[in-house]
């Protein structure tokens, strides 16, 4: 790279706000020098661990003979429960229900019991066969249909969510439906897996390079873990392969092993699980069983509306907890209850625990308040999109949600009302009708459905963040900031800002890698809050310095501030303009700070989880998609047509970040409600821990015709970054208009008299065994 | 313990290297030879992240041994750019917004690549199964397969 | 310790004395099978005998409507070669179908044959063409090749080194695939000879690949789809798992077949 010479006279900076900025590792990633943690260079001496698993659902452990893994070629170094120094715990909400490895009861098929640390990552794999192991066998449970849905054991409190009497509301409306649905599970699949490097330092120290996207917590665990202070230990990401949650906290195994294992043998210790150990031993995304009942009018106006989500938890709470709550947060999705309940239950199983996986239990819920509006809309024999639309929430009235929070930013029915015409959803719908009439076997099937979904960590105290920026006297920028880089462009959106601030090019500005000993105390990269919370603080830092730099000038000049005016790359003082460099190198010779912590806690919001009430969303993200499928009613198969989004992200820091945001939340929603299938068997065992069984969508399976738009006129009402809005996790939910568009294909076989209740994932077999049900149904 | 002696041809230069029998070429390009391009997403042929060219031919280098090399032609990213001037694919990659965390954008380069050189022209149709054994969980593919199309045009024009 | 030695074949009777030689020797040809399951465990050879570069055991030959396709053609080779889709379109279908790009580039005929996987494509098209599989020692009607799951005739030493067949007159393949894997789960290749309709049906049989003698008899008095109306193959005897219970399976059989029949006719 040749030094950036920034342009003096430019109108604008390169890189600011509002650009579609490229990716800043674009250029790596094409030439594969982007280096993920895998591909750093091996420190001398470097070791690899491997971990064992158990092999029964749940039991007693009787005997663990690891004698001939440790005498195995290459070991150095196995490692019990027993062996954590301090505490053989990694429960990220401190219910001490998690250990590192378990010790005398194992809890789900595939558990580590151990680890083996050896010279090279074959050997430590082959050793680990090498355990022999006896059970006493003990009874588990691995579906939620077979535990008591209402009062089974719980991993965590469950949550009530109340407004009005839903009770009396259902008894007394006009028409009712009850009924159930399931939906599935998800694996992560971020294309890299796990891992952790840990490099024993001096005294206490250790730095662990964890592919996670909660470093601070992958640092109190490994401190927790080793029983040191939290400054022995760094944990630094520069990037991960892929993360959607399964980074947040499952990486801190992993992190504590490689910790432990390093310090014990003062050698860097390396942990990759293979593929099948990987999706074997973390956690997913909560498959829920959800039970509803709807009160509604002849119309098809929704008056009450009940709830429950029981959710395969796992053996632990893990996150739990704020997954199910925010589930009953969607149970609304965009609808208006006039009466409403919904409850959870976070239930206990013996399968891995589950944890968080974008939109984190938002999606369950929504597919929840779909599946009502598609009952009503049967039952009153209309297309569901007016059903939708007649129960959206209002404007100033019919706006307030199930936590009586009020929604203040609807934009739903512009939304929609732009969709259905770009996407020309009525023609289509009369074309769609013609077609199946003419066609027996192939049936094809429309639906557009919306997305409101709540932006803010339901745990008001993560809803904060800090940042870390220097100026050199150069004037080049180093910028850090507590949020970790996936791929969804955090690191470049936040740099545009500083960039922006400072008026200068975004190449003057270098972004590092995150750590924990530049910003310490951060929350998760989660929860969608990325850009909202580090880009706010990074701004914040960066206009600390530009204040001093501004009073600086002000007085070396002798012009009152407001003649101080930050230009591309330059700055106005009174009526001379000099480089911005320039400015800084004046600056530091007069001693003023070049360097700012930057810190962010969002407003506006609180929540009482015990009273149900609150308001624990800053705003709300918009969109909505329209997607056309066709179905061989012969064999279950199906294709998608074409699928058309509008999107709100208010105004984009990045268009081309955000569309591409988009796009791949919408296909990875539409694996999970069609394609991707968790299955235990007999044993308890996950069957489906391969990417031979287990079946993430294809270039081959995107939508034939994929139309994707931002809405350009949105703009956020509150005052976050520049106006925009997060935008990680709400398109993964428009996904289901997939799911309701084959539920309309299904239904044509019937005249749409029967509601096919397709459950969730949409699998040939269950289409096929939808569309035979529906025949006979309406045949009886 | 001895290992075998391999000699090949990698991205155009003759290579010699020492693996174990057992060794896959992708151990063997990434622990051996530091050439880190190429990923190990699965380790069992089924997600194309490990994608290089052997003999003209895409293969994932998961399931190829080290010691099959020997003699042969192997290509990999790393060999994709003519120094510092990238090849179209890469070069529309970029401007396409054509990656996210970019794990499997190596893999993805060289398979289209590879799908070039058999189609020069193929439809959008045939790019999205052409790629159908990559797997990328961030983009939603629409990206790169608009990127794949615009290259090829780039490419025939040339 | 675990050692292994590989071993790169130049002729049939070179892979065959380096094969006797080793103590658990192994032949590998594509290595799709062999190197994964190595990797899991699943297999642990002494010695691997690489049959990749066997130059007679190469290429497509089809004089007439006589087609010959040597063990280590590759699917990608079987798929695009223009002589053979020429003569039996349905073949080359079916090699395009399997796997993906990168599978297809490195997995050969004779490596699938040999392994005999009850959900691979290549079996069901071995026995539905009345093809004969030759070997290092001698030919083997398909009918007695494929004798259970991951089974054949095949003798230690012995070797897939090619397989023949006559074209027939009509024929085609329809597979409904393991979205994941792309194995069959139910695939069905259907082909009317001189000697009268052959189907034989791969990815469902508790036992491996299977003809569907009903289907044959029902096809060879008419060749329509509509011959095989109410005809189905008991759910009892296929295969139940994750990917697809029996019954579907069973249904599927029924439609694959028949979508097989009208694609042969078309």
């Amino acid at each position: 790279m040749t030094h950036h010479a920034p342009n003096l006279r430019a109108e604008k900076i390169s890189g600011g706000v509002a650009t579609d900025r490229r990716h800043d590792s674009a250029h790596k990633h094409v030439t594969g020098t982007a280096v993920y943690i895998d591909d750093m260079p091996e420190p001398a001496g470097l070791l690899h661990g491997c971990l064992g698993l158990c092999t029964v659902a749940h039991a007693k452990i009787l005997s663990m003979d690891l004698d001939a893994v440790r005498m195995a070629p290459g070991v150095r170094l196995v490692l019990t429960g027993r062996d954590m120094p301090a505490s053989n715990d990694i429960s990220p909400t401190g219910r001490r229900d998690e250990p590192v490895l378990a010790d005398g009861l194992v809890q789900f098929h595939g558990q580590p019991i151990f680890a083996v640390i050896a010279e090279t990552r074959e050997q430590a794999r082959r050793a680990c066969r090498l355990a022999k192991v006896e059970y006493e066998e003990l009874p588990f449970i691995t579906d939620v249909g077979e535990t008591d849905g209402r009062n089974g054991k719980m991993v965590t409190p469950p949550l009530k969510l109340e407004r009005g009497d839903a009770s009396s509301a259902i008894a007394s409306a006009p028409r009712r439906i009850s009924g159930q649905m399931r939906c599935g599970g998800q694996d992560h699949f971020y294309l890299e897996g796990q891992i952790a490097l840990a490099v024993p330092g001096e005294d206490q120290d250790v730095t662990v390079y964890s592919s996670t996207q909660h470093p601070s917590e992958v640092q109190h665990m490994v401190a927790h873990v080793l029983g040191v202070p939290s400054h022995a230990v760094t944990v630094e990401i520069r990037r991960m392969g892929g993360g959607f949650g399964g980074k947040e906290t499952q990486g801190n195994q992993f992190a504590a092993i490689a910790a432990v294992a390093a310090k014990k043998l003062h050698r860097a210790v390396k942990i990759r699980p293979d593929r099948d150990d990987d999706m074997t031993a973390t956690g997913k995304r909560h498959d829920f069983l959800i039970d509803y009942e709807v009160g509604f009018d002849d119309e098809g106006r929704i008056l009450g509306a009940d709830f429950h989500y029981a959710a395969r938890c796992g053996f632990s709470s893990d996150l739990s907890g704020p997954v199910t709550d925010r589930a009953l947060f969607h149970c609304d999705n965009a609808y208006f209850y006039p009466a409403v309940k919904a409850t959870s239950a976070p239930l206990y199983t013996n399968t891995v625990s589950n944890t968080a996986f974008r939109g984190f239990g938002g999606p369950q819920g929504m597919v929840g308040a779909e599946r009502i509006i598609d009952e009503v809309a049967f039952a009153v024999g209309r297309d569901p999109l007016e059903i939708r639309k007649l129960n959206f929430y209002g404007v100033g009235e019919r706006d307030v949600t199930p936590y009586h929070q009020t929604v203040e930013d609807n934009v739903l029915e512009r939304i929609v009302a732009e969709l259905e015409a770009s996407s020309d959803y009525e023609r289509r719908r009369r074309e769609i009708a013609a077609f199946n009439a003419n066609s027996p076997i192939v049936k094809r099937g429309l639906a557009l459905t919306p997305v409101k979904f709540g932006i803010s960590f339901t745990a008001t105290f993560y809803n904060q963040a800090g940042a870390l920026v220097h100026v050199y006297t150069d004037g080049s920028v180093h910028l850090n900031h507590g949020g970790t880089e996936m791929g969804q462009g955090l690191y470049v959106k936040v740099a545009q800002v500083v960039a922006e601030e400072f008026q200068i090019d975004i190449e003057q500005v270098k972004i590092t890698a995150t750590t924990t000993g530049k910003v310490p105390n951060t929350s998760a990269t989660a929860a969608s809050s990325g850009t909202d919370l580090n880009g706010m603080a990074a701004q914040n830092a960066a206009r600390q310095i530009k204040d001093r730099l501004i009073d600086f000038a002000a007085e070396k000049h002798g012009v009152p501030k407001e003649q101080v005016v930050f230009l591309p790359n330059r700055v106005r003082i009174g009526n001379q303009e000099i480089p911005f460099a320039d400015l800084v190198k004046q600056a530091y010779m007069a001693r003023v700070q070049l360097s700012a912590a930057g810190f962010y806690k969002t407003p506006k919001i609180h929540w009482d989880r015990d009273k149900g009430q609150g308001h624990p969303f800053y705003y709300f993200a918009y969109g909505a998609s329209c997607s056309e499928v066709s179905i061989d009613t012969l064999t279950g198969e199906y294709v998608v047509e074409r699928t058309d989004i509008l999107h709100e992200t208010g105004k984009s820091l990045n268009r081309a970040i955000d569309l591409g945001q988009i796009e791949g939340g919408f296909i990875q929603g539409m694996g999970w409600l069609t394609t991707e299938e968790l299955v235990w068997d007999e044993k308890g065992r996950l069957r489906t821990h391969a990417p031979s069984t287990y079946k993430i969508p294809l270039a081959s399976d995107r939508p034939k015709i994929f139309n994707v738009a931002l809405a350009d006129w949105s703009e956020n009402v509150e005052p976050t970054v520049h106006k925009s809005k997060a935008v990680g996790e709400p398109p993964f939910m428009l996904a289901m208009s997939v799911l309701h568009a084959l539920s309309d294909a299904v239904a044509s076989v019937a005249d749409h008299r029967i509601c096919p209740r397709l459950d969730a994932p949409a699998t040939p077999e269950r289409v096929l065994m939808a569309v035979e049900r529906v025949r006979r149904e309406a045949g009886a | 313990m001895a290992g075998l002696a391999v000699s090949t041809t990698i991205n155009g230069d003759s290579v010699e290297y020492l693996c174990q029998p057992d060794e896959t070429l992708l151990d063997v390009l990434r622990d051996r030879l530091g050439l880190t391009g190429a990923k190990e997403g699965c380790g069992t042929g089924d997600c194309g992240a490990c994608s290089i060219i052997l003999d003209g031919r895409l293969v994932c280098s998961c399931l190829v041994l080290g010691a099959e090399a020997e003699g042969r032609r192997v290509e990999t990213i790393e060999g994709m750019a003519d120094g510092d001037v990238l090849h179209p694919l890469q070069q529309k990659f970029i401007e396409h917004a054509a990656l996210q965390c970019g794990i499997c954008t190596p893999g993805f380069l060289i398979a289209a690549k590879d799908l070039l050189a058999r189609n020069p022209d193929p439809t959008e149709e045939e790019i999205r199964f052409g790629l159908a054994g990559n797997l990328c969980r961030c983009t939603g593919y629409d990206k790169i397969v608009r990127a794949v199309q615009d290259a090829a045009s780039v490419m025939r024009a040339a | 310790m675990y050692s292994l030695n590989y071993h790169r074949a130049s002729s049939v009777a070179d892979a065959v004395k380096l094969q006797k030689k080793g103590e658990d020797a192994k032949f590998v040809s594509g290595g799709m099978t062999l190197i994964p399951a190595m990797k899991s465990r699943l297999a642990a050879p002494s010695d691997l005998v690489d049959l990749a570069h066997i130059a007679e055991m190469k290429g497509i030959k089809v004089s007439g409507k006589t087609v010959t396709i040597g063990g280590g053609t590759t699917h990608a080779e079987v798929a695009t070669d223009a002589k053979l889709k020429a003569v039996c379109p349905a073949l080359s279908y079916l090699a395009s179908h399997i796997g993906d790009p990168h599978v297809r580039h490195k997995g050969t005929i004779g490596g699938s044959i040999a392994n005999n996987d009850p959900a691979a494509d290549y079996p069901a098209a071995m026995l539905a063409l009345g093809a004969t599989i030759i070997t290092n020692k001698r030919e083997i009607a398909a009918d007695k090749f494929f004798t259970g799951l991951f089974e054949t005739a095949l003798k230690d030493g012995e070797i897939v080194t090619g397989v023949s067949f006559t074209a027939p007159a009509q024929a085609a393949y329809e597979k409904f695939r393991n979205p994941a894997s792309r194995y069959a789960i139910v695939g069905v290749f259907v082909a009317k000879g001189k000697d009268g309709v052959r189907v034989a049906v791969t990815g469902a049989g508790d036992e491996g690949v299977f003809r569907a003698k009903g289907m044959e008899a029902a096809l060879t008095k008419s060749f329509v789809p509509a011959s095989l109306d109410g005809l189905a193959i008991p759910a009892s005897g296929l295969m139940s798992d994750m990917h697809a219970s029996a019954e579907y399976r069973s249904s599927l059989i029924t439609v694959m077949a028949k979508r097989a029949v009208a694609k042969a006719s078309a």
